[in-house]
């Protein structure tokens, strides 16, 4: 093959070469940086995900050396028919449904109003941003320390507005407080994603629709939201699949209560492995929690497909 | 703007005259004049506008706001009842945080190590496999980012539980070794995607001239690509920090006397017989101030970082 492209450079053969030379190493070359780091994440995730397979339809023993007996299909009979178990994925849907939900809308409402401020527009975009840098862990805890109903700066607001109750120890208000909490750590997520599809819309868009006489109501509707509605999806899903991820808030204010109330999904999981180190029925929750979350990231992949962005 | 200053000559005058008129119409607008449509907005849609802002801020900072202040609060202070906005401050709570058997540099020690070294790790292989990602043309590609990306969205709960398992059989539980392991199953798929999105803005004719002119593909890709998304890697490396610093889901599990982290130590604090708050905000500080600062310095990539690239910054 070399010998015919220096023979004849122009001849063609030199194509053919020229394919050849350019696909053969570049498949390697990329094949070769990626594969430390796949290796890595094949092993970090493939392994666990098998193991977590095998656990599911085993007793598993940590005593004496990590051992598992082949149960069958024990753990996921167990699953299939708790009721708490789907009390605790009802809930789970609540929780995300509201949470995800209550971002979505105030999240979309603070970046209208903030795309309207011109100026200090980005000093008042950094403060309203820092929740989100906030460990989770420690805004439950701060949560629990503003609605401590003896000392909590909320708890004596809303004492001062009538209501006496202690926040976290009814189940009403404790589901609603935990929500708030996520709600109030996430929701910046949302305005700085929509802020950025609001400004990504051309000026002279939204002037043409002036100058045709659309009030503001009539812009958002018709120019704005279409505009930005790929960018709201990404934001629902980028939301969606970190919200079943985290559950550091509820764990370290409620830690499920009381009565259960706020015991989604992941609470119950961890509380089987790590309370019960019930570690088999606790991998048939992870395996069903999974699946759920693999149906957002396909989605999520789905929807960049269409604009483009995986080429 | 600037030609409406200059006397123009007399055959394009009308034109110049025109854009000058223009111009002067939007350098008023500010001034009452409704500037874009969005601004042409009654004076209460203004009023409802800011009110809201306020509200925003108010619900987003007030906690913050009051986290700081009660960390420099003495124990009368803290609890009082009726909440205290005035009081003579103390460094107390960071004081003792600092002093006596439960010390808390041995947590700021574990916390730095686990989330910075986890981080170093998921940016130097995202930033090779991203590059490989973004630019191999394989069969099957699609399905392989797919796979990447859903390894970052597995729920923790399911990673923690088998991953308890291995590394129980491992002897890597109460190890930093361990916790950077369990961070990089998140901040490793999140960094090669990320890292790829930004290697797939830099046009690959970059890397074909840098080919041409006697580059290798490595040469091409460390000293003509690599420079280019710096702010890339610098914006991976923070959002990869953050994600593990704030971590508590894989500490509470994998982590003992150790290799505890500063998320652990705070709720440690909490117990039956009751907590000290001053001492906990001022850990809460101490675990938020340095995230909030990092996460602002890459302010200007953020968008880009949290939606893994799906959508490019203001």
């Amino acid at each position: 093959m070399a010998h015919a492209a220096q023979s004849s450079p122009v001849a063609r053969g030199s194509a053919e070469q020229r394919i050849t030379a350019r696909k053969e190493p570049r498949i390697g070359f990329e094949g070769k940086m990626m594969s430390p780091g796949l290796v890595l994440l094949a092993a970090l995730s493939i392994v666990p995900f098998l193991a977590l397979i095998a656990m599911s339809f085993s007793r598993v023993r940590l005593l004496g050396g990590v051992r598992l007996d082949v149960a069958g299909l024990t753990n996921w009979a167990r699953f299939f028919t708790d009721a708490d178990m789907w009390m605790s994925w009802l809930r789970t849907v609540v929780y995300f449904v509201l949470t995800v939900g209550l971002e979505m809308v105030l999240g979309v409402g603070i970046a209208l109003c903030l795309f309207r401020v011109l100026r200090g527009r980005n000093i008042l975009l950094s403060l309203l941003l820092l929740p989100m840098f906030a460990a989770p862990s420690i805004v439950g805890l701060l949560g629990r320390y503003l609605t401590d109903s003896t000392f909590g700066l909320y708890a004596w607001v809303l004492r001062s507005l009538g209501y006496t109750g202690d926040i976290l120890g009814s189940p009403v208000s404790a589901f609603a407080a935990v929500v708030l909490m996520d709600v109030w750590e996430w929701t910046p997520l949302i305005a700085l994603i929509t802020l950025a599809g609001l400004s990504s819309v051309p000026q002279s868009v939204r002037e043409a629709a002036a100058v045709d006489g659309a009030g503001g109501w009539m812009t958002l509707r018709y120019i704005l939201f279409p505009a930005i509605s790929n960018v709201l999806l990404v934001a629902l899903l980028i939301r969606s699949m970190d919200a079943i991820r985290y559950f550091d808030i509820i764990w370290v204010t409620t830690n499920g209560g009381p009565a259960d109330a706020t015991k989604i999904v992941p609470v119950r999981l961890y509380e089987t492995a790590f309370r019960f180190f019930d570690l088999g029925y606790a991998a048939a929750i992870g395996l069903a929690m999974l699946v759920f979350s693999i149906l957002i990231a396909r989605t999520f992949v789905r929807l960049l497909d269409v604009r483009g962005l995986t080429r | 703007m600037s030609t409406s200053t200059t006397p123009p000559s007399p055959t394009p005058r009308p034109a110049v005259a025109d854009e000058a008129a223009h111009g002067r119409a939007i350098a008023a607008a500010p001034r009452g004049e409704p500037q874009s449509p969005l601004e042409s907005s009654s004076r209460r849609t203004r009023w409802l506008v800011t009110l809201l802002i306020v509200l925003a801020m108010l619900w987003t900072l007030v906690p913050l706001a009051w986290m700081l202040l009660s960390s420099f609060k003495n124990r009368v202070d803290v609890t009082a009842s009726t909440p205290q906005v005035f009081f003579t401050p103390t460094l107390d709570n960071y004081r003792n945080l600092f002093r006596g058997p439960n010390n808390l540099a041995p947590y700021i020690l574990h916390s730095v190590l686990a989330a910075g070294i986890s981080a170093l790790l998921a940016v130097f292989l995202g930033a090779l496999a991203g590059y490989g990602l973004a630019r191999t043309q394989m069969r099957g590609k699609r399905h392989l980012a797919f796979w990447i990306i859903s390894t970052r969205m597995a729920p923790i709960a399911a990673i923690v539980v088998p991953l308890f398992l291995i590394f129980r059989g491992l002897g890597l539980i109460d190890s930093i070794p361990g916790l950077v392991l369990a961070y990089l199953t998140f901040n490793l798929p999140f960094a090669i995607w990320l890292m790829s999105a930004f290697f797939a803005e830099v046009p690959s004719s970059l890397e074909e001239s840098a080919l041409v002119s006697g580059c290798s593909r490595w040469q091409a890709f460390y000293l003509v690509i690599l420079p280019l998304t710096k702010s890339g890697l610098v914006t991976t490396f923070i959002l990869c920090l953050v994600f593990a610093w704030n971590d508590y889901a894989f500490a509470v599990v994998f982590s003992g006397p150790n290799s505890q982290t500063l998320p652990i130590a705070a709720s440690q604090l909490v117990t039956q017989t009751g907590i000290d708050w001053g001492q906990l905000t001022a850990i809460g500080t101490i675990v938020v101030v340095p995230m909030m600062l990092a996460g602002l310095a890459v302010r200007r990539w953020l968008v880009t970082g949290l939606t893994l690239g799906a959508v490019t910054g203001e």
